[in-house]
């Protein structure tokens, strides 16, 4: 997989209707890294997120100003074509959101829709897939179930398996494992720090000892602002803005 | 203030409330229990005839119920149902399936707002007025380019397909917004297109309520009945051909109600046409559902059961894949589009117009139906049409005793299904927990709302007309009715009472008050308007319906009812008529009877947006 080069963020703002969610941020991201989006609730880090694979496109009344650049273009003006953006920005959800079809299908999903459809080459994609996920040795007697039948720790690698499938570039992760308990977090952590040597990760948590423990650059962003970015041994140890200090503080949020 | 001991039962005031609550909610039941006595009864006394044998009537090829030796074969009848429900089901499923895709993946806010009641509208037309339609325009029409016939299948099968369309539309429409949003983004961020999305994992997703909503439309359009009977003609011969003349199992049925059969054991085999009829669309119904309840992803494991063999096929040969590298996959730049991503480009553009131009056929059949009737009809109306008597000489005639008929009629069938059906509401959703009775009462509602309406005629006339003697007369017009129309005010009024927040009712009983007084005093005001818009609609509907009273009204009823017991006319047996009639004059006064009584449905469902609105404006929760 190619890693694609740095994302670089200038003066993006991004807006609902009038309201303004994302408020002139600038930002670099390091290829080959894992940058933490931090911040209380509704601070903007989801929607943030969302301009990198342009899925605020799917969001009547969403609007977005600046640039994001990346291996020489600006995606988000409008000669990148979405579709083919989103197969090398790759991304996994809030909550795991399979689809009704079985293990195997979730994962060839994105290839085939891509006019892949020789039988050898999708097995051979499902099972690295799988492999890169911690899912194979899970699933691989029973591929053809129902994905529904896995629990919800399971379902959400099966999620990030199916997104590694299209071999993206950048993996989003909107706060992974909000919905899942600890020992299925702590898998999913584990996977992150794996799968970095590979791609650029960007993953949004409302869990700053998350954020410590896998991120190598954090993000603070307060009310739609970016308050301050660095490496996260920096933001979390000696933070340079004193809102920092308060949030990571647990003084609120 | 006397000392009551404060832990004691029940009131007798409140076992009272609670027993007619429940005598209501078994209207249903005893609704039911008359179809089916009904039907066996008329049934039995079919068999017991000379001419009619059991073997005869399910295995005959041949439907001759006049002259001096019927014979009693079913399977005329039924292949000219199944030709023209299978042929509207043709039409009506890819349209309702791609109306409904395009109505909630595609279109916008805006022209949704536009085309969800345009389909609304579509659905609200009375089965007597597409009668007219396919009768006095789609037929002329087939026969100016095919060599048809006056009654044919093919013009039945145009409106049949119209109307089952909105049922397919409305619940396959339920069904796909139903799928969660998440779905459609997992697959819009692994790069497919949103018709991809739509098509491959939406529509599958959806499957369930789609399967359901088009079981709904079978029932339906097996269960037809005006529509049949005028425009696809009453010669039961069993063939195939679109352009002939066929009958249906309704439009016996029908046959039999307007006095064309004559009495005896040919009057007899209605009731056992009307058995099968029943026996059809309740499976039909049963299926649908069956189909409603299997949400996708409730049994976990189940698929790999009926998978198992090409499961372990598979998993041997995938195990055993090496660990190499996926040939030939990530593009060189994955911004640039590749050919297939070209081709993709492309079918996504033609697909999204393949579908959007199903609503445009929806939309330009209403259009054509409402210009026809426009034209034929409106010139005839003046306030000469609509006070004077009907009459035999076309330029005299007009329809003032038959809209009195109509809103006698109308207003004793809410005098009886309107308490029923709240009743049987409140004691379903508020007064008894769920429970083995609960759930039959249920089911049996819902299958009181699948049984075809001509049945209901047959049900009215035996029991209603012969048993209890009430003659052909309002009464019996009015409680046929009542028993057609309690299952829709049953369902509109629980959907009302269940909108109201579960906090009205434990703020209540948490002060003290009984379950029945919590449901009086804070759930039954706030589900006011959303009853009434219920009970509106309901109006509209037994307002267009023709097969259950087609029985019962009489064409000799010159005047306006004075009494319950008298005959009456209404506007929907009249239009039936008067389309029948072979001058065109007379076809004109139904087209112009069509004008007035379509005008009555947009008030009634003007009203009903009103009072909706109106509630929705002011609710402050």
């Amino acid at each position: 997989m190619k890693k694609g080069g740095n994302i670089s963020v200038k003066n993006l703002t991004i807006k609902y209707g009038d309201k303004v969610a994302i408020n002139d941020v600038s930002i670099e991201l390091i290829e080959g890294k894992v940058t933490a989006f931090i911040g209380p609730s509704g601070c903007g880090k989801s929607t943030f997120l969302r301009a990198f694979n342009r899925m605020n496109d799917e969001i009547i009344g969403a609007s977005m100003e600046g640039d994001i650049s990346w291996m020489g273009k600006q995606i988000l003006s409008d000669e990148i074509d979405p579709v083919l953006l989103r197969r090398a920005v790759s991304m996994v959800f809030q909550k795991p959101n399979v689809f009704p079809i079985s293990i195997y299908e979730n994962v060839a999903f994105g290839l085939r829709i891509q006019g892949e459809n020789e039988p050898s080459n999708l097995d051979a994609a499902v099972k690295q897939s799988l492999v890169d996920a911690a899912l194979w040795d899970e699933v691989k007697d029973r591929l053809y179930d129902d994905a529904y039948s896995l629990s919800g720790g399971q379902q959400q690698r099966l999620c990030i398996a199916r997104a590694l499938a299209i071999g993206p570039s950048v993996l989003l992760m909107d706060e992974p494992t909000s919905a899942l308990d600890p020992i299925a977090t702590a898998k999913i952590e584990e996977l992150i720090s794996t799968l970095k040597s590979k791609l650029t990760i960007v993953i949004v948590t409302h869990s700053m000892s998350q954020a410590s423990r896998i991120s190598d650059h954090t993000a603070f962003l307060y009310l739609g602002d970016l308050i301050e970015f660095g490496e996260t041994k920096q933001i979390f140890e000696d933070p340079k803005q004193e809102l920092t200090g308060q949030y990571i503080s647990g003084r609120f949020g | 203030m006397t000392e009551a001991n404060p832990l004691e039962g029940d009131s007798p005031k409140h076992k009272f409330v609670l027993g007619s609550l429940f005598a209501s909610a078994s209207l249903s039941v005893v609704a039911s229990a008359l179809i089916i006595y009904t039907l066996a009864e008329g049934t039995i006394e079919f068999f017991l005839a000379e001419e009619a044998t059991f073997l005869g009537f399910i295995g005959g090829g041949e439907w001759v119920p006049n002259g001096r030796n019927p014979r009693f074969g079913i399977w005329p009848l039924l292949s000219g149902t199944f030709l023209i429900a299978g042929g509207a089901l043709l039409i009506a499923v890819p349209l309702g399936v791609s109306a409904a895709l395009y109505l909630s993946e595609f279109a916008s806010n805006r022209s949704r707002k536009i085309l969800k009641p345009a389909v609304e509208i579509l659905s609200g037309i009375p089965s007597v007025v597409h009668g007219f339609f396919a009768l006095l325009v789609i037929s002329p029409f087939i026969r100016t380019y095919f060599d048809a016939s006056y009654f044919n299948a093919a013009s039945a099968i145009i409106v049949v397909a119209a109307m089952i369309l909105p049922i397919i539309v409305s619940i396959s429409d339920d069904a796909i917004r139903a799928i969660p949003r998440e779905m459609r983004e997992a697959s819009l961020a692994l790069g497919a297109t949103r018709w991809e999305t739509a098509s491959r994992v939406v529509l599958p997703a959806a499957r369930s309520g789609i399967v359901a909503s088009v079981l709904l439309a079978l029932a339906r359009a097996v269960g037809e009945t005006m529509a049949v009977t005028l425009a696809a003609g009453s010669v039961a011969s069993l063939h195939l051909d679109p352009l002939r003349e066929v009958q249906t199992l309704t439009a016996y049925i029908a046959q039999v109600a307007t006095g064309d059969i004559p009495p005896g054991t040919a009057t007899d085999a209605g009731f056992a046409v009307g058995a099968t009829l029943f026996i059809l669309t309740y499976t039909a119904n049963t299926l649908a559902i069956g189909a409603t309840k299997k949400r996708l992803g409730r049994k976990p494991g189940k698929l790999s059961k009926s998978l198992g063999n090409l499961s372990r096929k598979a998993r041997s040969a995938i195990s055993s894949f090496s660990n190499g590298d996926i040939p030939g996959r990530a593009p060189v730049d994955p911004l640039s589009p590749n050919s297939t991503d070209l081709k993709r480009r492309k079918s996504e553009v033609i697909w999204r117009r393949l579908i959007g131009s199903s609503l445009l056929l929806g939309m330009g059949f209403l259009t054509i139906l409402l210009h026809s009737v426009i034209k034929a009809g409106a010139p005839g109306i003046d306030l000469a049409f609509l006070t004077d008597y009907p009459s035999s000489r076309a330029h005299l005639a007009g329809i003032g005793p038959v809209i009195l008929g109509s809103i006698w009629l109308i207003a004793l069938t809410m005098i009886f299904a309107l308490p029923a059906g709240v009743g049987a509401a409140v004691y379903l959703t508020e007064m008894s927990r769920p429970s083995p009775i609960n759930l039959f009462l249920r089911r049996t509602i819902q299958n009181l709302a699948a049984v075809p309406s001509i049945i209901f005629g047959l049900v009215g006339l035996y029991v209603f007309s012969r048993m209890l003697g009430f003659g052909l007369s309002l009464l019996t017009g009015s409680l046929t009715l009542a028993m057609m129309v309690l299952p829709m005010i049953v369902v509109t009024s629980e959907e009302a009472l269940l909108a109201v927040p579960k906090g009205f009712r434990e703020g209540a009983l948490a002060v003290g008050a009984t379950r029945w007084q919590a449901v009086r005093y804070h759930v039954l005001p706030n589900a006011v308007p959303g009853i009434a818009t219920g009970a509106i609609l309901s109006v509209a509907r037994a307002l267009g319906e023709t097969a259950p009273i087609l029985f019962v009204a009489s064409i000799f009823s010159k005047t306006a009812p004075t009494g319950v017991l008298d005959g009456f006319m209404a506007m929907p047996i009249q239009i039936f008529f008067w389309t029948r009639h072979p001058s065109q004059s007379f076809q004109d006064l139904a087209a112009s009877t069509i004008l007035v009584l379509l005008m009555l449905l947009l008030i009634l469902n003007a009203m009903a947006l009103f009072v909706r609105n109106r509630a929705e404006a002011r609710r402050s929760w």
